[in-house]
């Protein structure tokens, strides 16, 4: 597990946990069971009536708005496309097939489809199947309308020859370079969050009646009424229309289910489910079960509406439902474990919807089914209370319980979150899979403060996608973003603007053969020259990237929930949306191997002359064949994440250039285009490219992750991490968006109650230290045995053992057998 | 005052050994000669060269140590890796300046307080948080009286909460003196047994029960965490360790806690050149449940603070 939780052996862990997890918490939890076992360990198939009837429809409205194209597309898919009432469930609307199941987006990569899809179920990372008649109608229907009009094409023919090098492959646009890579091409937009509250307090017929008003008033004599207004706010009515229709169309079915029902207890299920999708989205709902269903149609509707980067997130669940559980409680209508079955029946469904990735950037980027669709508890209320409630404590205690790793669950942690929170959220985390992440108030409210944002707004934010913190009325950018490798910024200081990977092609300016430079400043600039290249590349791809979006994609459904885009009739993937916060990022991949790298080289190079530069190239160029003497001098220099002032400096240096970059030329772009350490599961591809660096690391293995130390190379445990992550941050600038942080922890670190209390100060020290994220591996056996079989990429790991502590990877195989057996038997 | 001494490590985030979230700062040197001792670099107050072979990068990538040494103390060994004649070898330690993988290391540097407080002050943000602070342990801290006293002292300016581990085997003034700065002290007795804590140690216990007595009648406010490591073959006796609890039963503010044994220390006895006394024994698993279940229910009010099993026992209470 190295980010976001998500890597590869999610799969396996899945299954492991739902056996370990089965016998104890299975009793009172049988629905949900049940409903798991019909789609578990089975591979993902491709739906593709999506794609037919959003293509159908697009087809046949060429020339007109495109919100309101969209639109019309959305009710066609609304009347067309099959709907299904899942057996045992209690939450219903899918936006494919049974099962596990991904969905098209042609729009965005309809060119190449007929081509992946035949690769698709080869495919190593993340794999799906589709049947021979399906692949028909995407080869013969959807295809063949797209080429040419797709947003990937469009893109990879703006791109100055210049920017396209380090974006894509030259013989193939396909291919991604891994160095200056974007990723709009693959999601139409970045995570978003949409105001569900809005629907919950006015229903889609609400926000249609206010279309319907804000059409009759329109200036008849106004073009801009005519020519914008018009079509856009005809969209939301259609829109209105199209995700009322499609929730009712659920009712007929069930209807229709219950009179053929034998059970009767699933007869008065039926029944009732066909009641409330009568009722919601179109009407504000009664009860905390209506609420649930009406957000479950939100949420899949957005789904069928657009690719959303790493998936639509879900907000302050425990928030805008809480008056409706309050009230059935209240009213002793409800009691908690419904309650729970009734998530629970959510995250069920949740795991069955699959985020597809046709392109293999995307899908290496996020690999192993990636999914972010974040829930969010705890944190502030918009007039700065603390809002832990009831509803937060529940969605805790069913992350404890649930098998499954959805939903992604975040909590909101500030200065005065209270002590029970902490309690009950370190002992979820000590749970070992991960969750809740955590995100920082302290250090997301001062900073969109300062961006622009209300302190009502920021107050009310929620986690969206990885590690990102959205304002639902107040962001305005959707913009894919770029994720950049620095650690090739530095493999081309070492070659003068060249990769091994890519042969002898310059790609990047030339500055020059390292072993000419005489002092560090020399090859420090140097490598800043490329750093600043990079960036360069990526404002330039960005500036294509927010004029094109715009052309290509519209969303009725995230509009009409936008207070600003109906405010200004303006969708919200326009790029300029009056009064909105445009709060984008650029991704510094590698930053632990580029500054371990540096200060290996500063030391051991320029100041102590231990190793001369030409020797230095050569190793690396060689991939330290021969020269494991050279590689590990290289290893044992200071390293970030140690809170050594050698290794942070250069780190904090680093940053500094990116952020001076980005204040000067940002403004230009007239978005907030913010450093971010985030790394999803990128740090491997980008890894594959960049050949062996002067950190040690060999060819083609992984960066190091988001803001957390290269593999192994945090040796002085979590506080030095924590505060490595402090001191390199510029706090006089506001140019910084997330960062994000990985913990590690044997089970024995937290072991008790008084490992819980020690948790929850690590926790509020966290929290002091104003960092943006953290989250926690509690490491178990199967980790122990992996640091065995490579202990290199485990040096940190610290065992404890009473009041004794050691490095794993120290000790003997006959004592870490040992280990790997108490560890065992203290987890059970 | 003696302005430095002789550190052989600084362990960040300890969250065993005293109340929070603590360093620990062991000074090197020790009087007893503990068999089951898991830290063997501790025992003698010099810096020393240690060995571990399987750092090595074996000699067909490195032979740097071999280029360097001037009394040709290190030569072709086993598996391709190095052999080092101790016996020649004078400790000049040039070898681990030229050692690329930290195979060849020293165990234990010069520090002065200062430096030692700075380092200590780096996690003062984690320590508020959670009552932690500093520790120091060893070795026996009171082997390096005056630099362990230095410490405390120097700690408690800086308003950072202070413990200290002690076998309790020394000068009762030295002892007294440290606990002045006290917060925490964290006190070993191993065995009531004069005679088998002579056999097993080295030394008798007649001046460690001596002075507990001294601490508890000087500092009855100083919580002491009475600690008994328990080692198969020397006080894994349910009887043995009622005999410690029943000896400080009654002392005012004071707890217990066995610390299982372990064989952690073993590789270093190997990288130090030494033989490892205990050999391949094990602690009985049934032996060690019985005395821990023995703890829970006769001596509840005893059961240390920072101990790890103390909520959930707590919590099987309520």
């Amino acid at each position: 597990m190295e980010c976001c939780d998500v890597l590869s052996p999610h799969e396996t862990r899945l299954q492991e946990e739902t056996q370990g997890h089965a016998s104890k918490y299975e009793k009172g939890r049988e629905r949900v069971f049940r409903i798991m076992k019909t789609f578990q360990m089975k591979r993902p198939k491709i739906d593709v009536e999506r794609a037919k009837y959003f293509t159908e429809s697009m087809r046949q409205t060429e020339g007109q708005h495109l919100t309101l194209r969209w639109a019309k597309a959305l009710k066609n898919i609304a009347e067309k496309m099959t709907v299904y009432i899942d057996d045992h469930q209690l939450i219903v609307g899918r936006a494919g097939m049974q099962g596990r199941y991904g969905v098209l987006y042609p729009e965005l990569d309809g060119d190449f489809l007929d081509l992946a899809i035949e690769q698709l179920s080869q495919r190593v990372q993340s794999p799906f199947d589709i049947t021979a008649e399906d692949a028909q109608v995407v080869i013969d229907e959807i295809a063949p309308y797209w080429k040419g009009k797709t947003y990937h094409e469009a893109l990879s023919v703006a791109l100055p020859e210049e920017t396209a090098r380090y974006t894509f492959d030259p013989k193939d646009p396909l291919m991604s370079r891994f160095i200056v890579n974007e990723t709009s091409s693959f999601r139409s937009s970045l995570q978003w969050v949409h105001d569900y509250e809005k629907v919950l307090k006015k229903g889609f017929r609400g926000i249609r009646k206010e279309a319907k008003e804000r059409l009759n008033a329109l200036d008849p004599f106004s073009p801009v009424d005519n020519v914008e207004k018009k079509p856009f706010l005809e969209a939301i009515v259609v829109l209105c229309d199209a995700i009322v229709l499609w929730a009712k169309r659920h009712a007929r079915l069930a209807a229709k289910m219950a009179t053929k029902e034998k059970d009767p207890k699933r007869k008065a299920e039926l029944t009732e489910i066909a009641r409330i999708c009568e009722r919601v989205p179109e009407h504000p709902p009664t009860t905390f079960r209506e609420a649930v269903q009406s957000q479950w149609f939100v949420q899949m509707f957005s789904r069928i509406e657009q690719k959303t980067g790493t998936i639509i997130s879900n907000g302050r669940m425990d928030q805008y439902l809480h008056p409706f559980f309050k009230k059935d409680m209240d009213e002793e209508r409800l009691t908690e474990d419904e309650a729970i079955e009734l998530l629970e029946c959510m995250w069920v469904a949740m795991a069955q919807y699959i985020d597809l990735y046709i392109s293999p950037a995307g899908g290496a980027i996020n690999e192993g089914y990636a999914h972010w669709e974040a829930v969010t508890i705890g944190g502030q209320t918009p007039d700065g209370r603390d809002a832990t409630n009831d509803l937060s404590y529940l969605f805790l205690k069913s992350k404890r319980e649930f098998p499954m790793h959805y939903p992604d669950l975040a909590a909101r942690i500030h200065s005065r979150s209270p002590e029970r929170f902490l309690w009950e959220v370190s002992e979820t985390i000590k749970e070992g899979s991960g969750f809740p992440k955590l995100i920082n108030d302290e250090e997301v409210v001062p900073l969109y403060l300062s961006k622009g944002a209300t302190f009502a707004e920021v107050l009310d934010y929620a986690v969206s996608g990885c590690a990102e913190a959205r304002m639902p009325n107040r962001d305005t950018y959707t913009s894919g973003c770029a994720y950049i490798n620095f650690a090739a910024a530095l493999e081309m200081t070492l070659y003068s603007g060249k990769m091994k990977k890519y042969g002898d092609e310059q790609i990047g300016i030339q500055t020059g053969d390292p072993r000419n430079f005489k002092t560090w400043e020399e090859f420090y600039n140097a490598y800043l020259s490329h750093q600043a290249d990079f960036i360069k590349q990526a404002f330039i791809q960005q500036h294509h990237v927010i004029r094109l979006r715009a052309q290509h994609f519209a969303v009725p459904l995230a509009s009409a929930l936008h207070d600003l885009c109906m405010e200004h009739c303006i969708d919200l993937h326009q790029p300029k949306i009056p009064g909105g916060i445009d709060l984008g990022y650029f991704e510094f991949i590698g930053y632990g191997t580029v500054v371990d790298s540096l200060s290996a080289i500063k030391k051991l190079v320029f100041e102590e002359k231990k190793i001369a530069m030409a020797d230095l190239l050569d190793a690396v160029s060689n991939n330290f064949e021969g020269k494991e003497d050279l590689r590990h001098m290289l290893m044992n220099v200071p390293c970030y994440g140690n809170n050594d002032p050698y290794a942070d400096s250069i780190a904090r240096a680093v940053d500094r250039a990116a952020v001076e970059f980005t204040h000067k030329y940002a403004k230009e772009l007239g978005v907030h285009l913010d450093l971010r350490l985030v790394p999803f599961t990128s740090h491997v591809p980008f890894g594959k490219v960049v050949s062996a660096t002067p950190n040690g690391r060999k060819a083609y293995t992984p960066l190091a992750d988001g803001s957390s130390a290269s593999q192994g190379a945090d040796t002085h445990g979590p506080t030095a991490v924590l505060l490595s992550n402090f001191t390199t941050k510029n706090y006089d600038y506001r140019e910084r968006a997330a960062r994000l942080l990985n913990i590690k922890f044997t089970p024995k670190c937290v072991a008790g109650d008084e490992g819980t209390r020690k948790l929850v100060s690590f926790i509020r020290t966290w929290c002091d230290l104003k960092l943006w994220h953290v989250q926690f591996n509690v490491i178990n056996q199967q980790t122990l045995r992996a640091a065995q079989r490579d202990p290199e990429k485990y040096r940190g790991l610290i065992v404890r053992i009473a009041g004794y502590s050691a490095y794993f990877v120290d000790l003997s195989p006959d004592l870490q057998n040992d280990l790997i057996a108490r560890t065992g038997h203290e987890q059970v | 005052m003696k302005k430095s001494g002789i550190v052989f490590n600084i362990q960040k985030y300890s969250v065993h050994d005293g109340p929070g979230i603590r360093t620990v700062v062991f000074l090197k040197g020790c009087p007893l000669r503990c068999r089951w001792c898991s830290n063997p670099e501790s025992q003698k107050p010099q810096p020393q060269l240690v060995y571990n072979p399987k750092k090595c990068l074996t000699l067909e990538h490195c032979v740097r140590c071999i280029e360097v040494c001037t009394v040709g103390a290190i030569r072709s060994g086993e598996g391709n890796r190095i052999q080092l004649d101790r016996e020649i070898c004078t400790e000049c330690l040039l070898c681990t300046k030229a050692c690329p993988s930290l195979a060849l290391n020293v165990y234990g540097e010069t520090m002065t307080v200062a430096q030692v407080i700075d380092k200590v002050e780096e996690d003062s943000s984690f320590y508020s948080r959670s009552g932690g602070g500093l520790t120091i342990s060893g070795g026996e801290p009171m082997h390096q009286v005056e630099f362990a006293v230095s410490l405390l002292k120097e700690a408690k300016r800086h308003r950072i909460n202070t413990a200290m581990e002690t076998s309790g085997f020394c000068q009762w003034e030295d002892l007294r003196d440290a606990c002045g700065f006290l917060d925490t002290l964290l006190y070993d007795v191993k065995s009531m047994d004069p005679e088998k804590h002579r056999v097993f140690t080295g030394i008798s216990n007649e001046l460690i029960l001596e002075n507990l007595q001294r601490v508890r009648e000087a500092f009855p406010d100083l919580p002491v965490w009475v600690r008994t490591p328990v080692v198969p073959g020397f006080n894994d006796d349910p009887k043995d360790i009622r005999q410690i609890l029943e000896h400080i039963h009654g002392m005012p503010n004071t707890y217990f806690e066995a610390l299982d044994y372990h064989r952690m220390g073993k590789p270093k006895y190997e990288y130090l050149g030494l033989e490892f006394p205990m050999g391949d024994q094990k602690l009985d698993e049934e032996k060690i449940q019985r005395i821990h279940q023995m703890i829970r229910s006769e001596f509840p009010h005893l059961r240390s603070p920072g101990s790890a099993e103390n909520g959930s026992l707590q919590k099987a209470a309520s």
